[in-house]
C-alpha cells in the first residue's frame, strides 16, 4: 500500500535492536481494581503471559468484561499494571513509553474524532501530533481514503459521517502514522456486512505488509478469517493460545466460534 | 517539546471556537455583546460623585470576566474529549503532557485577547474614553488578563476532573465563575463594600489593578498595590495551575 522508502523514512529510527523476533512480550500480567466499601477487589486481568511475534496478527477474544479492553489499554500504557511486565518492540511499557508510542498506533473502540472537523482534517491532526512529514501524511491520508471509500467525503463535516463511515475513519486515523504495531480494540462492531468485508480485505493487506497487529473482537469468524493466532481471555485468565485451525482441531469442532463457545460456555450460560 | 504539536492543539481550540456556535457565542463574544448591552442600557452616572457613567465603571470587571468565563470553556472541553475518548487517543499518541497543556494555555490565553479586543473595541465605539491610557498601561493591562486566564485553565482542568460529562463540567464550573463573577467582575467590590470578601477571589486582584490602570491616572509602575496584587494572583494563579496540571495527569486517561 505505501512506498517502502516512504516507510522507512517514518520508522528508520523507531526500530529497537531487538535480539528476539518478539514484537510485544506480556510477562504475568495483572491489573486489580480497588473495589468499593465492603466488595472485593476486581481481578480485571489475572497473570496472563504471552508473545506477539513480529509481523504477527494475534487476536484477543473473550465475553464482555473478560478483560481484553484492560490487557490493551496496559499494553498501550493507558493504565498502569498492578504487577507484571509489558516490552513492547523491544522497550519497556514502564520506562520507555514514548518511544513505543512512536512506532504503535491504537484504534479505539469507539470512533474518537472531532465532530467539528472534518475527516481529512482529523487525520491531519492526529498525523501532526505523531509529527508525520506533511507531504508523506497528505500522500497517505488520500491512499487511506480511497482505499476505504471515505475519499469523496474527506472535506465534508464528521458529524454527517454515519456510524460505518466514523469506524473507516477511526481505522484511518490510526494507520496515519504507518506503525509497526497496531492495536484494533473491536475494529468493525456496529458495521454493516459489506462494509465490515471491505475492512477485513484492507486488514490483510496490512498483514501482507507484516505489520503487528493485535485485534480484539467479538465477531470470532473475524479473528479466524484474519488471525494467525488467538488468545482467549475469561475472568481476567488466559485460557487459550493457538492458531485457529489447531484450536479447532484440538477441542473437535468445526469452527472457532465453537471452540470460544465451549470453553467460555459457561459464562455466558450463566448471563454475566 | 515540539512546535508543531503545541501548534496543531492551538490551531484545532481555536477552531472549535469558530465552527461551534454556542462555544461562539458563549466563550468569545458573549462578553463583547455584555459590553454592548450594559453600554446601551446603562450610561447614566451613578449615585455618587464621578465623571464616568456606571457602564464605564463596569468596563475593567466585564473585561475580567472573559477571562473568567475560560473556567467553563477549558472545564466543558477537556471534559467532552475524555466523554468522547479523544483524551485516551490523545494520549495514545507521543504527545507529552508538557506538549498539551502549553497549548491549552496558548489557545485559552488568545481568547480573552480577542475578546479584550472585541470588547475594549464596543466600549469605545459606545464612548468610553479611559483617561491616559499609554502602551505600557495596555500592556499591564494585558498581563493581568492573561494572568488570571492562566489561573481559569487551572481552574477549568480541575472542574474537568471533578466531572463526568461535558454538561456536568460546565456545570460544576460555575461554582468557580458566579463567586467570581458576582465578587469581583462584573461590579466593583467596593460599590457593595464587600472588598474583604471578594479578596478571596483571584478575579478580585485583576479587577482592582485593571480598575487603576482605566481610571487612575497616577504612575503605574511605582504604585505598591498593583505589584501586591500582581504578587497575590501569581501566587494563585501558580498554585491553581500546578493543581490543574496534577489532577489533569490524574484523569487523563480514565
Amino acid at each position: 500500500m505505501f512506498n517502502a522508502k516512504e516507510s522507512e523514512i517514518i520508522n528508520s529510527d523507531k526500530i529497537h535492536d531487538n535480539s528476539n523476533s518478539f514484537s510485544i512480550e506480556v510477562k504475568n500480567l495483572k491489573k486489580h481494581f480497588t473495589g468499593k466499601k465492603n466488595l472485593e477487589d476486581v481481578k480485571a486481568v489475572d497473570g496472563i503471559t504471552f508473545q506477539v511475534e513480529n509481523g504477527e496478527f494475534f487476536g484477543l477474544l473473550g465475553p464482555n468484561g473478560a478483560g481484553k479492553t484492560t490487557t490493551i489499554n496496559m499494553l498501550t500504557g493507558l493504565i498502569k499494571p498492578t504487577e507484571g511486565t509489558v516490552m513492547v518492540g523491544g522497550y519497556s511499557v514502564a520506562k520507555d513509553l514514548k518511544k513505543i508510542k512512536e512506532m504503535t498506533n491504537v484504534c479505539p473502540q469507539e470512533p474518537s474524532v472531532y465532530k467539528f472537523l472534518s475527516g481529512m482534517a482529523n487525520i491531519k491532526f492526529f498525523g501532526n501530533l505523531h509529527l508525520v512529514p506533511k507531504e508523506i501524511m497528505l500522500k497517505r491520508a488520500e491512499e487511506l481514503l480511497k482505499m476505504l471509500g471515505l475519499y469523496e467525503a474527506r472535506k465534508r463535516n464528521t458529524k454527517g459521517y454515519s456510524g460505518g463511515m466514523l469506524r473507516q475513519l477511526n481505522l484511518i486515523i490510526s494507520l496515519i502514522n504507518d506503525p509497526n504495531i497496531l492495536y484494533l480494540d473491536e475494529p468493525t462492531v456496529g458495521m454493516d456486512p459489506r462494509a465490515r468485508r471491505k475492512v477485513w480485505d484492507f486488514l490483510r493487506t496490512l498483514k501482507e505488509q507484516k505489520k503487528t497487529i493485535i485485534l480484539t473482537t467479538h465477531y470470532i469468524e473475524e479473528a479466524e478469517a484474519l488471525c494467525d493466532r488467538v488468545a482467549i481471555i475469561d475472568y481476567g485468565k488466559l485460557i487459550a493460545l493457538d492458531a485457529p485451525k489447531t484450536l479447532i482441531k484440538q477441542y473437535e469442532v468445526t469452527n472457532l466460534e465453537e471452540v470460544f463457545m465451549k470453553i467460555t460456555g459457561r459464562r455466558i450460560m450463566e448471563g454475566i | 517539546m515540539k512546535v508543531r504539536r503545541i501548534f496543531t492543539i492551538v490551531k484545532m481550540e481555536l477552531t472549535r471556537q469558530v465552527k461551534d456556535p454556542l462555544v461562539l457565542v458563549f466563550t468569545t463574544l458573549l462578553v463583547p455583546l455584555l459590553i454592548l448591552l450594559f453600554g446601551l442600557a446603562m450610561n447614566s452616572k451613578p449615585a455618587w460623585d464621578t465623571p464616568y457613567t456606571v457602564f464605564e465603571h463596569m468596563v475593567p470587571g466585564l473585561l475580567v470576566y472573559a477571562c473568567i468565563l475560560t473556567i467553563y470553556d477549558v472545564a466543558s472541553s477537556v471534559a467532552g474529549e475524555r466523554q468522547l475518548g479523544l483524551q485516551r487517543r490523545i494520549n495514545t499518541s507521543p504527545l507529552t503532557t508538557t506538549e498539551y497543556i502549553t497549548s491549552q494555555l496558548i489557545a485559552y490565553s488568545v481568547k480573552p485577547l480577542i475578546q479584550f479586543g472585541i470588547g475594549y473595541g464596543v466600549a469605545y465605539a459606545l464612548g468610553y474614553r479611559p483617561p491616559d491610557m499609554t502602551f505600557v498601561r495596555y500592556l499591564l493591562v494585558i498581563v493581568f488578563l492573561l494572568l488570571l486566564t492562566f489561573c481559569s485553565v487551572g481552574f477549568g482542568l480541575i472542574t474537568a476532573h471533578l466531572a463526568k460529562s461535558a454538561s456536568a463540567a460546565g456545570g460544576l464550573a460555575f461554582a468557580f465563575i458566579v463567586p467570581q463573577q458576582i465578587l469581583s467582575s462584573i461590579i466593583p467590590p467596593w460599590v457593595m463594600g464587600l472588598e474583604n470578601v471578594a479578596k478571596a477571589m483571584p478575579s478580585y486582584y485583576a479587577q482592582d489593578s485593571l480598575y487603576f490602570y482605566l481610571f487612575n491616572t497616577a504612575e503605574p509602575l511605582t504604585n505598591s498595590t498593583l505589584w501586591m496584587n500582581f504578587g497575590i494572583l501569581l501566587a494563585i494563579s501558580v498554585v491553581i495551575y500546578i493543581a490543574g496540571v496534577f489532577v489533569y495527569e490524574k484523569m487523563k486517561n480514565k
